[in-house]
């Protein structure tokens, strides 16, 4: 089969695109998978971690996956963010070190992933970040890592990929699983069936958390929300057919026709932030328990 | 009188970086040992650079499932902690708190051990 990948942001179009290229792939199994990047005039390179996932179930459903016709300069970004040295490509030096490379982890891989994102995060292209915003920042990308170990159940790995855009002061991270998304996990965990959208704003909401083993939860999810508003930036999540996205302080939320299978978070950090990053509360260690 | 325990999450982890839910639970184990011999524990945070709600809610948030509000309060101190990681770890206790609570959880608990939750 031959999927034509068009323009790819990280918006409500470029995760639709990805929900119909999930859809074209899902049941295809030992043939060729061409993605077509000849019409793709832009491609976010943060979603190289969804796009890596999809392809990554289709390659484990023994495809031969190729991706063919980008332009020189899309090929450019994705050998340098190591995207495409899964499909055959060379690596490419990132000169400017803005990119925070493409990594499939295993659930077990956490010491691993926060490694990773320390050592890159501190790469001489990268935004020379407040004290306090870097450590904020490392926080929630490990809570959303830890979200996926927790409540995915992927068997197929956890994706992240990152990009800082210097013009802009804004660093976007992704970080994608194949497992059950949170719309079913509360159907599993909670019995309650909700619409996809419906599914991850209850997840954002008060204390809900589909945590039900012998360890508490129900936090990570609130943490960053609270984070990016002060921050000035942006949480996007796809999960089965929901889209959901927190900026300003505002919530925008939209069904998809078709699902993803699986859970996409997406940062976006606004990195002139100088802002100090203390909860509101101001908790005496006397006075913990 | 014996000298409190002093547990330091740097050196259980091997690590400035206390994220992981599974590292949380090896401090878990040494806090809980402790705590079930009647000994006081100080729990110093010396040299830890990141702290996360998944860590401490194993580490610490837990406890309130077996031992109570007053014992907790009584026999574990936090020392060489930042403002804001005190913050996070009050959050984590208030929820860990609620948790508990709920009259529900232990059924629920039971439920993920057994993988009835898993079922198609």
């Amino acid at each position: 089969m031959v999927f034509p990948l068009g323009k790819t942001r990280s918006d409500c179009s470029g995760f639709d695109q990805l929900t119909r290229l999930a859809k074209s792939l899902e049941l295809v199994s030992f043939d060729k998978v061409d993605i077509d990047m000849s019409g793709c005039t832009w491609f976010d390179a943060n979603m190289a971690a969804p796009l890596g996932a999809l392809l990554y179930r289709a390659s484990h459903q023994l495809n031969n996956v190729r991706i063919l016709g980008a332009s020189h300069r899309l090929e450019n970004i994705l050998r340098k963010n190591e995207f495409l040295l899964n499909y055959g490509r060379l690596p490419l030096t990132d000169s400017n070190v803005t990119t925070i490379p493409y990594r499939r982890f295993e659930p077990t891989d956490g010491r691993y992933f926060i490694s990773y994102i320390s050592k890159y995060l501190q790469g001489r292209g990268m935004p020379k970040m407040s004290a306090g915003l870097h450590k904020k920042f490392l926080e929630s990308v490990y809570e959303m890592f830890n979200n996926a170990v927790i409540h995915s159940g992927t068997t197929l790995g956890i994706y992240s990929c990152g990009q800082y855009y210097p013009n802009v002061h804004r660093l976007d991270f992704s970080i994608g699983d194949l497992g059950m998304g949170i719309r079913e996990s509360l159907r599993r965990k909670k019995q309650l069936e909700l619409a996809a959208d419906e599914a991850i704003r209850w997840a954002f909401t008060g204390t809900n958390t589909t945590r039900t083993g012998l360890i508490p939860g129900g936090l990570g999810l609130k943490l960053l929300a609270d984070f990016t508003t002060k921050n000035g930036g942006r949480i996007q999540i796809v999960s089965d057919r929901g889209y959901w996205e927190l900026q300003g302080g505002s919530v925008r939320s939209s069904l998809f026709d078709l699902p993803f299978p699986g859970t996409v978070v997406n940062i976006e950090l606004n990195t002139a932030d100088t802002k100090s990053y203390r909860l509101s509360s101001e908790s005496n260690l006397g006075d913990i328990f | 009188m014996s000298e409190k325990v002093v547990i330091r999450p740097y050196e259980v982890v091997g690590s400035p970086l206390c994220v992981a839910s599974e590292d949380g639970e090896r401090v878990y184990a040494l806090v809980r040992t402790a705590l079930k011999e009647g000994r006081k524990v100080d729990l110093s945070f010396e040299n830890v650079s990141i702290l996360t709600s998944a860590f401490l809610n194993s580490a610490v948030g837990q406890l309130y499932r077996e031992f109570s509000e007053k014992a907790i309060r009584d026999s574990l101190s936090v020392t060489e902690m930042s403002q804001e990681d005190a913050d996070l770890l009050k959050r984590v206790v208030e929820t860990a708190k609620s948790y508990f609570k709920d009259p529900d959880w232990l059924r629920r608990a039971h439920q993920e051990v057994l993988g009835e939750d898993d079922e198609q």
